[in-house]
């Protein structure tokens, strides 16, 4: 055997192996986009527009709470990873749901701010996102943050969510997720934050209809929160 | 025999009531007015206060030492009881007693960090108002505050007996 020849042999079988590997990849491509195309066929319809509340831009209306007449709007930068947010959320926000937003006093809007160092806050914020889409916002949102350090161990988003879902609620869910039509909300979200600028989760911006806005950064309780709401609540 | 104006003692001592004075001080001012900085009119200077207090209070009770009452006792407290201790320093009034206090509070905090540490405890210092993880780090800034505050309380105890070269004769206050 001579040089050429092995030479032309060795090329002949490079060739076959790639084109084989390219071969078998193609399939799991074409799997890939079938199923996304088929998952965008059974995900819920296309998102609602975002809305403006009292100069309050970009709203997602299925992660916003109240009545858009009140004459505060409280916008709420959170991370389902972040403690301080959990104890915000459980302890602090709960109880303004149920007298302020509930009566018509403060319309909250909750965003995403799923910081970089948190493994799993980005997903978990997903997988809120798209449970808001099919109204089952508070179910997960609250499974997500009562749990927090069980999946923020093990990883186990979808394990966590699909506990507080029916099976059929959490194939819609997974179809929003996997279907990514509701990631440029989650970013849409992390850019309005980094222009306030927020700087740590939580941090909740009160806004009243005189065009005045007031930061609070960190941890408030319920407590010292109603301090400043009863203020400007009119 | 009288010491010498100014040697390692005096300037050791001198150095800690600078440095540690001005890091208390700052550690009780930044658990107190930041990092919510409202601070007019009046009642917004008072929910910023209280709505630190209340993050501080968080970061304390992330700790997992004490009760909700102890918890409220201590973010209350502490800020305040910092931005003393660290005037006190300053001044170097009453000397022997600020250092010791200053040393006292230092080995508690570093206790709770290596504690927090020790049992990988993902949680903020609370040090100051910018989260700061508890590591390695933290603990051996609080271990060299540590030993300066201790080694300042000895030194301002042994130098309490020795009247100063320009008082000589005269007895050293307290």
């Amino acid at each position: 055997m001579n040089r050429r020849f092995r030479l032309a042999l060795i090329t002949t079988l490079a060739v076959a192996s790639v084109g084989s590997l390219m071969l078998m990849a193609s399939p799991a491509t074409q799997k890939a986009a079938k199923s996304s195309a088929s998952a965008s066929k059974t995900a819920s319809p296309a998102p609602q527009a975002p809305i403006t509340v009292d100069g309050v831009k970009d709203i997602d209306p299925y992660k916003a709470y109240g009545s858009k007449n009140a004459s505060v709007v409280m916008e709420t930068f959170t991370d389902f990873q972040c403690p301080a947010c959990k104890q915000l959320y459980t302890t602090t926000l709960q109880r303004v749901m149920n007298n302020y937003v509930d009566t018509n006093k403060v319309y909250m809007v909750h965003r995403d701010f799923p910081l970089p160092m948190h493994a799993y806050s980005r997903i978990a914020a997903s997988y809120a996102r798209a449970a808001c889409h099919i109204g089952k916002c508070d179910a997960v949102e609250d499974v997500l943050f009562q749990n927090q350090e069980k999946w923020e161990a093990t990883g186990d988003v979808k394990g966590t969510v699909a506990s507080a879902l029916t099976p059929a609620e959490m194939k819609k869910v997974q179809a929003l997720v996997d279907g990514g039509t509701l990631e440029p909300l989650i970013e849409r979200d992390v850019q309005i934050g980094k222009a306030v600028p927020v700087n740590q989760t939580p941090t909740t911006i009160i806004h009243t209809r005189d065009g005045q806005t007031y930061p609070v950064v960190g941890f408030v309780s319920y407590e010292v929160l109603t301090t400043l709401l009863n203020q400007l609540v009119k | 025999m009288q010491s010498a104006p100014f040697n390692f003692r005096r300037a050791l001592m001198l150095i800690g009531r600078l440095l540690l004075g001005c890091i208390f001080i700052y550690a009780g001012y930044s658990k107190i007015l930041l990092p919510n900085k409202m601070y007019s009119p009046l009642v917004m200077l008072k929910f910023s206060i209280l709505s630190n207090l209340s993050n501080f209070g968080f970061q304390v009770a992330s700790y997992k030492m004490l009760s909700p009452a102890g918890v409220d006792f201590v973010s209350h407290v502490l800020p305040f009881a910092e931005v003393a201790l660290g005037l006190l320093l300053l001044i170097g009034w009453r000397l022997r007693i600020s250092a010791a206090i200053a040393s006292l509070f230092l080995l508690l905090f570093l206790t709770v960090v290596t504690r927090a540490y020790i049992l990988h405890m993902d949680i903020n210092c609370g040090c100051f108002a910018t989260p700061e993880p508890v590591s390695l780090k933290k603990i051996f800034e609080d271990s060299a505050m540590a030993t300066l505050a201790i080694l300042m309380t000895l030194f301002a105890f042994q130098e309490s007996r020795k009247p100063h070269p320009w008082n000589a004769g005269a007895q050293l206050p307290l």
